[in-house]
């Protein structure tokens, strides 16, 4: 089963557009930099881990890269906006949690 | 018997353990089963100050409980807000959850003390506890104390 922690963690296959940043930047990253956004609740699953944040959430999409822009955050270190290579049938479960 | 859960933030403001035991305390006396979602560092404070466990029983990681989360799971969360972080993780534990919800909202600086107050009234029903704190819990916890007695006789919890 996928961990993103883990997944983090060990891999290089990432980029991290903000990091220690408020839930709204992070937002705001991501509606400005993802072809497509969409919003979902938070504690939504999206690649088996809780999406947290403050509703509603943005998750990007990038088709073209097949990758999803995403918030990320740590109670510490507050809220970073990770992107991250995804599986086109991942792509499409996303689209389903929208909620607009 | 009802369970409870409480959210503890980044420990770096001085009056979270103290009031998180306190908070413990006034809900066991409640009869609640309180369980405390924590990240490590927090929840070393609290064993450090409750080394029998007297108060704080049931532990887990603030991180990785909430992959496990589902509605209904607690009857009551009180959450511990002094940063932008706290108020992403207590949001969303109320969404999971879709439960009464208790905010205890604190800081040394107004406009984020206001500003992590409008975040949490936006996207809960949290009853909200707030005061402007950092050394001294003692605001935080008479607003706790008269919160929870006009619940208790609103029928709320």
């Amino acid at each position: 089963m996928f961990c993103l922690e883990t997944y983090l963690q060990e891999s290089e296959d990432y980029d991290v557009l903000i990091s220690r940043a408020g839930f709204k930047e992070c937002a705001r990253v991501i509606d400005e930099n993802a072809p497509e956004v969409i919003h979902v609740k938070p504690g939504e699953k999206i690649l088996g881990a809780r999406i947290i944040g403050i509703p509603p959430v943005s998750v990007g999409i990038n088709e073209e890269k097949g990758t999803i822009l995403f918030p990320y955050t740590k109670p510490c270190y507050g809220t970073a906006v990770v992107e991250i290579p995804v599986e086109a049938e991942e792509i499409a479960k996303i689209r389903k949690l929208n909620i607009n | 018997m009802k369970k409870a859960l409480i959210l503890l933030g980044c420990p770096e403001s001085p009056s979270q353990t103290p009031l998180a035991v306190y908070v413990t305390y006034k809900l066991k006396k409640m009869g609640y089963d309180v369980t405390t979602a924590s990240t490590p560092s927090a929840m070393k404070l609290l064993e450090v100050g409750d080394p029998e466990g007297y108060y704080i029983k049931n532990k887990i990681d603030i991180e990785s409980c909430i992959d496990k989360l589902d509605k209904g799971a607690f009857d009551l969360l009180i959450g511990f807000i002094h940063r932008d972080a706290a108020v992403s993780y207590f949001v969303t534990f109320n969404s999971i959850l879709d439960t009464t919800s208790i905010a205890i909202i604190f800081e040394k600086d107004v406009e984020k003390l206001e500003e992590f107050q409008n975040m949490v009234s936006e996207s809960t029903d949290a009853t909200i506890v707030s005061a402007r704190a950092f050394h001294n819990p003692t605001p935080l916890r008479v607003r706790f104390d008269k919160t929870i007695k006009k619940l208790i006789e609103s029928g709320e919890i």
